[in-house]
């Protein structure tokens, strides 16, 4: 019975992969920024010793570059559902007899099936330059469920934005104004210490930080001490899709 | 029972557009009915509300006696439903189209390949099946929606323009699986359309629809009651001398001289297969001949004109050619 309600959540991300799979266009080219972020950045940044705290520089960047591309593209997912409001595939699906908070969970997890890509993508291309990346696959693993969490959360954020600007020029308008601050407002690049005291409560409420932070901790240092993290980054991703099942209504009016 | 029962409905969208404005109308169990009008009359935002998307300011509507805001999860277990807008994913194949909806719907994994397989024979899709629905055509595209819509096997069809913008083939290809369809299943379909000749050849029942208001509704016969007699158009074979055939013809009963220019007599009889040989005859008798005579039956376009002073749509008023007896009376010739 379970399996049967569970089914169509997973369809959708399924029906991502398939179209990943038709058109793998978008993942690649979004890996390449990322890539030159821990290729040149890193380098440099390691070179001139700027961060002496944070031990090997192009390992410690790895996380943050991860979750640059694939915060980007959770972020971005919801376009697609202002394009199926222009299409009639949304009125399909809301016409459906599954629940509608389904819909909105379901394109959650697919947008973050979509954006957790990244995460073989740069780790393998960071190994390749040199990172040095904990090999150990149960720490490979969490790091990645960490990251789907995280991404469902960024993609309700999105659908959630999507509803209420319900418009393609609109969202892209807010959507491009608040992805680089989010980057640069978090751990990703340096350590918080070295942040201005404003930039450091910022970046405390960025629920980007916390996934870094997670990742870091299972990808660079080894440690399983993420509780915390996890907890923070739950809370974000309940209440972000909470809230985009609650204003779904509006996209569809 | 009625399929779909629809009392006094009001529908604002935000505070000045008033998409519906007390609509009231029954659809019965296992027939076909038509939602006509012209764009912006409101179809769409009717269908929106009957199929639970959007809620109603007042009034009603139920779905074989469920209440689509108050029992919408049963409504929506009830009907199949395709939009005025294309609703599959372009970027995947016809097949996976039909998977994905089909897990979506929760159709039994056991029966699910079956199932696909029958509806993609059944509408005509089973090759194109593999190849992205970005290379389909309107007519393709519009027969995989019907088909996935049928997945479900509905016990309501819902469809809202259902051909807009298909070519006259792919049109009446459409609407021959639906057609099929009902025959084997008995369904109801409620479909809007624009297209007043498909309501005239597909529907049972028709709702004229304009400006948020039902005009009138009935069958296509009873609508086209309210416009008086059918028009006639005769063409004569050599320049007449118009006012002595007009003082011939005005003295049959039940004859209305609509326009008579040159050699080309448009009249409107009330009863056609009676009267028409009896103006023949008159025009014979008085020395003339006739190389050619139209009759147009009345349309639910000219219904509508009558009813609301406006067209349906651009693209219907075309010469509707019932009989085109060309060179076939001809006297003294
Ligand atoms: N989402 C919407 N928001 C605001 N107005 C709308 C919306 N949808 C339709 N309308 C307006 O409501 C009226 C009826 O539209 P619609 O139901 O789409 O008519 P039809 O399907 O008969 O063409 C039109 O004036 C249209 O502009
Ligand atoms: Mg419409």
């Amino acid at each position: 019975m379970r399996s049967i309600r569970l089914e169509p959540l997973f369809s959708m991300a399924e029906m991502e992969l398939r179209r990943l799979r038709h058109d793998p266009f978008e993942i690649i080219t979004r890996a390449v920024q990322p890539i030159l972020w821990v290729a040149v950045f890193g380098s440099v940044m390691a070179k001139i010793r700027a961060f002496p705290s944070v031990g090997d520089y192009v390992s410690f960047i790895t996380p943050g570059v991860i979750l640059q591309s694939s915060t980007f593209i959770s972020l971005a997912y919801g376009i697609a559902l202002i394009f199926e409001r222009e299409s009639g595939i949304l009125k399909k699906l809301l016409t459906s007899p599954i629940p509608r908070s389904y819909v909105v969970v379901g394109r959650a997890l697919a947008g973050s099936v979509r954006a957790s890509t990244q995460y073989v993508i740069v780790l393998a291309s960071a190994a390749v330059l040199g990172a040095k990346i904990i090999s150990n696959p149960l720490n490979l693993i969490t790091g990645y469920l960490v990251l789907v969490l995280a991404c469902m959360g960024f993609t309700g954020l999105s659908i959630l934005i999507a509803s209420l600007l319900r418009t393609r020029e609109r969202f892209m308008g807010i959507i491009g104004a608040i992805t680089m601050p989010l980057f640069f407002a978090s751990n990703a690049l340096y350590p918080i210490e070295v942040m201005p005291d404003v930039i450091k409560y910022v970046s405390l409420a960025n629920p980007l930080t916390y996934t870094v932070s997670a990742l870091r901790k299972l990808l660079v240092s080894n440690s399983y001490d993420i509780l915390q993290e996890t907890l923070i980054l739950t809370c974000f991703t309940v209440l972000a899709i909470g809230a985009a099942v609650k204003n779904l209504r509006r996209i569809i009016e | 029972m009625k399929a779909i029962e629809v009392r006094d409905l009001v529908k604002v969208y935000g505070h000045e557009v008033r998409a519906l404005d007390g609509v009231s109308l029954d659809v019965e169990g296992s027939t076909v009915h038509a939602l006509l009008g012209p764009n912006g009359a409101g179809k769409t935002t009717l269908i929106r509300v009957i199929t639970t998307q959007l809620k109603p300011n007042s009034g009603y509507a139920r779905v074989f006696g469920y209440d689509v805001t108050k029992e919408s999860s049963e409504v929506r277990s009830l009907i199949g439903y395709v939009p005025q807008e294309v609703s599959l994913w372009s970027d995947l194949s016809g097949y996976e189209n039909m998977l994905m909806y089909s897990k979506i719907y929760g159709i039994p994994r056991e029966i699910r390949r079956r199932r696909i397989e029958e509806l993609l024979d059944f509408i005509g899709l089973s090759e194109a099946s593999g190849r992205l629905v970005r290379t389909y055509s309107g007519g393709m595209i519009r027969r995989l929606e019907i088909a996935i819509a049928l997945m479900r096997n509905p016990r309501l069809l819902i469809l809202d323009e259902p051909t807009i913008g298909l070519d006259p083939g792919a049109r009446s290809l459409v609407w021959d699986k639906i057609s099929e369809f009902r025959r084997e299943n008995g369904v109801t379909v409620f479909f809007a359309t624009h297209y007043m000749d498909e309501a005239d050849k597909y529907a049972d029942y028709v709702t004229l629809l304009n400006q948020g208001r039902v005009v009138s509704h009935g069958t296509p016969n009873e609508l086209k009651r309210h416009v008086e007699g059918n028009k006639v158009l005769i063409t004569l074979k050599n320049n007449t001398d118009s006012s002595r055939l007009s003082e011939v013809l005005s003295s049959v009963p039940g004859v209305a001289i609509s326009s008579f220019d040159n050699n080309c007599l448009e009249l409107v009889i009330s009863d056609v297969p009676t009267r028409l040989p009896a103006i023949l005859e008159k025009i014979f008798v008085s020395g003339y001949s006739v190389s050619e005579v139209k009759i147009r039956e009345a349309t639910l376009d000219e219904v509508f004109i009558k009813l609301t002073g406006r067209r349906i749509s651009d693209e219907s008023g075309r010469m509707k050619e019932v009989v085109s007896v060309r060179k076939m009376i001809r006297r003294g010739g």
